[in-house]
């Protein structure tokens, strides 16, 4: 059920919380928010609940402190018992049972981190009762996968914090209603595009990658990244659409990533909640580029292997962290100083657009010798495949070409942006309507049915 | 009023969602009868049952009583139609045949009772061929067997294959998968209209949830059957299901071993030693414990493609010349 996708979690839990968090009186609605969340990750993880629990009661008692006089040692001890924590769940994850890495972990620490230096920096003035501090580390729109919010964002929510009464029915019907709209969205981009093209990227697996064609490997390149950015960008429109109707203000994770002129920006624009967590709370706080060229670099460095870490433990996520390091430094320091303004923008769109994906299949595939295989197809100098059946490519073309063509188009800036402002437009209305529909019926057949995705 | 215009699309997904309810409430137990246990422990909502039967045209206008084709019977669900029709028609095998291993055909394997008739049965023993021997060979298969057409080029020039994802023993006759100049075909005309040396077969592990080892060997026994009939002279080849790795084995309830074991010891004593042979290629892909060796397969249950040349060379190494 803590899948947004899940016909459970859209048929049944999602009204019934909507309708008993308005039913609510505002002054109660958080408690409504709260209770909805915990029972959320209750039945996604129960083992695991009581960490949440912990977590949430220990990073509230340490930032009350902090809101009399301010303690930097208290602090640096708090980060280090939530760093600590998400690092020792992380490996016990890896090493021992994947089932010991609480939902959201990765998260809901963020939020937490960002919650204790916010506090410590002033930022957040009022002293924050427990059951605002709560909710937001618990909402569970964005508990399992993000967005990381910030709090004062959490606060920016009128549904919960007006000053004169209640709103108005027809707010809160606009509310939902646009909040739908986004969730719609983003259950296409996962159902119908993500899954589809995940099932592409596991047939290239089977294959098995000392044996895919060249021509392939790089379908599989751009499979892979559109898989990637279709699942986890439709996960954050229905997270942030979900939020949109109850009330928050829409959180941006997404913004056109692949129509960016450089690798730097890519990740500006790319998960963006996170990027600019790991700028606030990291880099910044590091001296971030005030402190000399070597300085700026070592920040880089550490930013982008935490980055790495925080995606997975095995060392193709240290590798992928590092080579993004890499890029983003030539760019800093030779495409963008040194080069001509026409060459760096060409060089920066094929770091985009040829580099980004290459850095994916590094994400992708956590075993060296299958990393090393894979690579050996896309740069076929180096050696030669076995039993390659040179019409692959075409054969899959065939096979996939339904998601391949409107991912491809959907990569494309302008389009998204059209929908989105004119999203109220009667033509939508009736075609989001058919969307949503089409998705369940794509969802449905994999319910209940563990034969679905068996089907050899 | 002025709520509503606000809300289109909630309106319109409210409004579809409840009529599907109840559509799906109504017909619960006629048309959506075989679906009706996938909502019944309320694990998922009930609208769900008009769009699985969607998904196989099943419709609230169809009729109630529809073919076992659309509708996989649920697993661990014995079903037991025609059973007693087909007995008759199921292959003569004598009682006291011995389990049959390939490649150790002997004489006191084959018994003169297997065969009515007077003259002393010809013994037949596998034996080496090369890749010549698939030119008139044709291969019947799923997913498994697509993946041999595109990862062995020696047999993809020569044999013909009428292989097809997600192909069962169920519908291999019913399917219309053959492509050819004038459309797709099925392989009761493709076998009426084009003869074959030989025949392989192998079949069997999409349907591995799909009714009891009895039910599963009937449906291969009728196939062969008419594959029969319609080929008097080929070889068939009754192959083996492969095996899936350990890894899936240990913790499928549907897709283990003990399954796929069992039923190749019942479809292996449909071969007569005479005509249509069993072979299992298995020992070939085959790890120390009798699982899928890991190494060679990706998703644990189909082969890579460099894994191929294994099945080759078994089918090089076990056939019947006559």
């Amino acid at each position: 059920m803590v899948n947004f996708s899940d016909l459970n979690f859209i048929f049944r839990f999602l009204p019934l919380f909507v309708i008993a968090y308005y039913v609510t009186p505002t002054r109660f609605r958080t408690w409504t928010l709260l209770l909805g969340s915990l029972l959320f990750y209750a039945v996604g993880d129960i083992r695991m609940f009581p960490a949440l629990i912990v977590a949430v009661l220990v990073n509230f008692l340490f930032a009350k402190a902090q809101f009399g006089e301010k303690s930097k040692s208290l602090l640096l001890f708090i980060l280090a018992i939530d760093a600590g924590m998400l690092i020792e769940f992380k490996i016990l994850g890896q090493f021992v049972d994947s089932s010991l890495l609480p939902i959201g972990i990765s998260f809901y620490v963020f939020k937490m981190i960002s919650y204790q230096m916010d506090v410590y920096w002033g930022k957040i003035e009022k002293d924050a009762s427990f059951l605002n501090v709560a909710a937001y580390f618990c909402m569970f729109p964005q508990i399992v996968s993000g967005p990381i919010m910030r709090y004062e964002k959490f606060l920016d929510n009128p549904m919960l914090f007006k000053e004169d009464g209640k709103a108005a029915l027809i707010e809160i019907v606009g509310a939902i209603e646009d909040g739908l709209r986004f969730f719609v969205a983003g259950l296409a981009m996962k159902g119908l595009l993500a899954d589809h093209l995940a099932m592409l990227w596991k047939d290239i697996g089977t294959i098995g990658y000392e044996s895919i064609s060249t021509p392939l490997a790089w379908l599989g390149a751009v499979t892979y990244s559109m898989e990637l950015y279709f699942d986890f960008w439709g996960y954050s429109l229905m997270a942030a659409g979900i939020g949109v109707m109850l009330g928050f203000p829409f959180v941006v994770n997404f913004d056109q990533p692949y129509g960016s002129g450089s690798v730097s920006e890519f990740y500006r624009r790319w998960h963006a909640t996170l990027g600019s967590w790991f700028r606030d709370y990291i880099y910044i706080p590091l001296g971030g580029s005030r402190k000399g060229e070597g300085r700026t670099v070592f920040n880089l460095l550490v930013v982008w292997l935490i980055t790495g870490f925080w995606h997975g433990v095995t060392p193709n996520f240290i590798m992928w962290g590092l080579s993004l390091f890499l890029i983003i430094v030539l760019e800093r320091l030779i495409v963008f100083k040194r080069l001509p303004g026409f060459l760096s923008k060409i060089i920066g769109k094929i770091n985009v657009l040829v580099l980004i994906p290459l850095t994916w299949v590094v994400f992708a595939i956590s075993d060296l010798n299958m990393l090393g295989d894979y690579f050996m197809r896309l740069f076929p100098f180096f050696g030669q495949g076995i039993a390659v059946n040179d019409n692959d490519f075409f054969k899959n073309v065939g096979v996939y070409w339904s998601v391949l063509v409107p991912g491809l188009i959907l990569l494309i800036p302008k389009v998204f942006e059209t929908w989105e402002n004119h999203r109220r437009n009667p033509l939508f209305t009736v075609l989001w309507i058919a969307l949503f529909w089409v998705c369940i019926y794509s969802i449905s057949g994999a319910a209940g049915n563990p034969f679905m995705y068996f089907r050899f | 009023m002025k709520v509503l215009k606000e809300c289109p699309i909630l309106i319109g997904i409210v409004l579809i969602g409840v009529v599907l309810t109840i559509v799906s409430f109504i017909f619960k137990d006629t048309v959506y009868s075989e679906y009706a246990d996938t909502v019944s422990d309320g694990k998922i909502p009930v609208l769900s049952l008009v769009l699985k039967g969607a998904r196989d045209e099943v419709y609230p206008w169809s009729t109630p009583s529809v073919e076992e084709e659309a509708l996989l019977p649920a697993p661990e669900e014995v079903v037991e139609p025609a059973a007693e029709e087909q007995k008759g028609t199921t292959l003569i095998i004598a009682g006291e045949k011995q389990e049959f291993q390939p490649g150790q055909v002997s004489a006191n394997d084959v018994s003169g009772n297997d065969i009515s008739g007077n003259s002393e049965p010809e013994v037949y023993e596998f034996t080496e061929v090369d890749d010549d021997y698939f030119t008139d060979a044709l291969f019947i298969g799923d997913s498994r067997t697509v993946g041999l057409s595109e990862y062995c080029e020696e047999l993809d020039t020569r044999a013909t294959f009428y292989s097809k994802v997600s192909l069962t023993i169920f519908d291999v006759m019913k399917k219309e998968f053959i492509k050819t100049d004038d459309g797709k075909i099925g392989v009761e005309q493709a076998l009426s209209e084009n003869q074959f040396g030989k025949i392989y077969i192998m079949l069997g592990l999409n349907e591995i949830g799909t009714g009891d080892t009895q039910y599963f060997t009937d449906a291969y026994s009728e196939v062969v059957n008419r594959i029969r009939e319609l080929q008097p002279d080929a070889i068939i080849y009754i192959q083996g299901i492969m095996h899936v790795t350990a890894k899936k084995s240990d913790h499928d309830k549907y897709f283990n071993n003990a399954r796929i074991n069992e039923r190749n010891a019942a479809i292996s004593e449909l071969a007569d030693q005479k005509d249509i042979f069993y072979l299992d290629m298995n020992e070939s892909v085959d790890d120390e414990d009798g699982n899928l060796d890991s190494t060679l397969t990706f998703d644990d249950v189909h082969l890579k493609a460099s894994s191929y040349e294994r099945w080759h060379q078994y089918l090089l190494h076990n056939a019947i010349v006559k």
